[in-house]
């Protein structure tokens, strides 16, 4: 249980930065390389690195071992147990905010009616 | 740490909103979403800092009652209310704003939210897409 708590904790983490999102928007579309990955930003290769082993170890990414290039693979099983967190959690507001919109107008109805 | 935003405009005025999220004779009509329902006896409020906030959601479905367990740390009539989970390490701030003539925001923020993987009611998981991610992936701030 607490593995799994910490992972998913160093997966918010992982997320809490704008760049490795960047990073993951642009492996949804496919794998890519660290030079390929590290194009759009104004960053060393050193640099992106450094956010792919963040990625990596939290288990958002993997990167094959034997590929010259090693391209980086999102790990979309990961992505979803956090993006399923934050959906539920803003769908429990969205709809207390739903009722509290009709209960409103109940009691302003017999209120002032 | 992850933080979340949700925000919504009322057709009420500020005092009121601020009441309903606040009595339990108003809680009871809205707190529990969608299929599931907050009966009166099993709300508890106690309106001051370190006071509890206790809610019993029942599932509609299967009966199943689910309890959220928080402590207030901060009660500013009518624009603030700040309680925390202690079994989560949650913090949610609830902030109203008078927009003029009878509308009210409610800003509701919640920090720490990272921890909050631990508590029973949110390991519910729903199949989702990186797509549904992606419209939400801007809620998230570091």
């Amino acid at each position: 249980m607490t593995v799994v708590d910490d992972r998913l904790d160093a997966t918010f983490a992982a997320l809490a930065d704008p760049t490795r999102r960047a990073i993951l928007a642009h492996l949804a579309t496919g794998d890519a390389t660290v030079n390929e990955l590290a194009e759009p930003f104004d960053m060393t290769l050193p640099g992106i690195s450094k956010h792919l082993k963040v990625l990596e170890q939290c288990g958002l990414i993997s990167r094959t071992r034997r590929a010259q290039f090693r391209p980086c693979h999102l790990e979309r099983e990961r992505l979803d147990a956090a993006a399923d967190w934050i959906e539920t959690n803003r769908r429990i507001w969205a709809q207390r905010f739903d009722k509290l919109e009709a209960h409103l107008r109940d009691i302003q109805d017999t209120g002032h009616g | 740490m992850a933080e979340l935003t949700y925000t919504r405009v009322f057709d009420a005025p500020r005092e009121l909103v601020f009441r309903c999220m606040l009595e339990p004779e108003h809680l009871t009509h809205f707190w529990g979403p969608a299929g599931t329902s907050t009966p009166l006896d099993g709300i508890t409020v106690d309106p001051r800092p370190g006071g509890v906030f206790e809610t019993v959601m029942i599932s509609d479905a299967d009966g199943c009652s689910y309890t959220t367990r928080a402590v207030y740390t901060e009660i500013v009539p009518p624009e603030r209310i700040v309680w925390t989970e202690p079994g989560t390490g949650m913090i949610t701030t609830s902030t109203f704003t008078d927009l003029g003539g009878t509308r009210t925001e409610v800003r509701i923020h919640q920090a720490n939210v990272s921890d909050s993987f631990r508590s029973p009611e949110n390991q519910a998981r729903f199949l989702t897409s990186l797509d549904r991610f992606a419209a939400y992936l801007e809620t998230l701030v570091s």
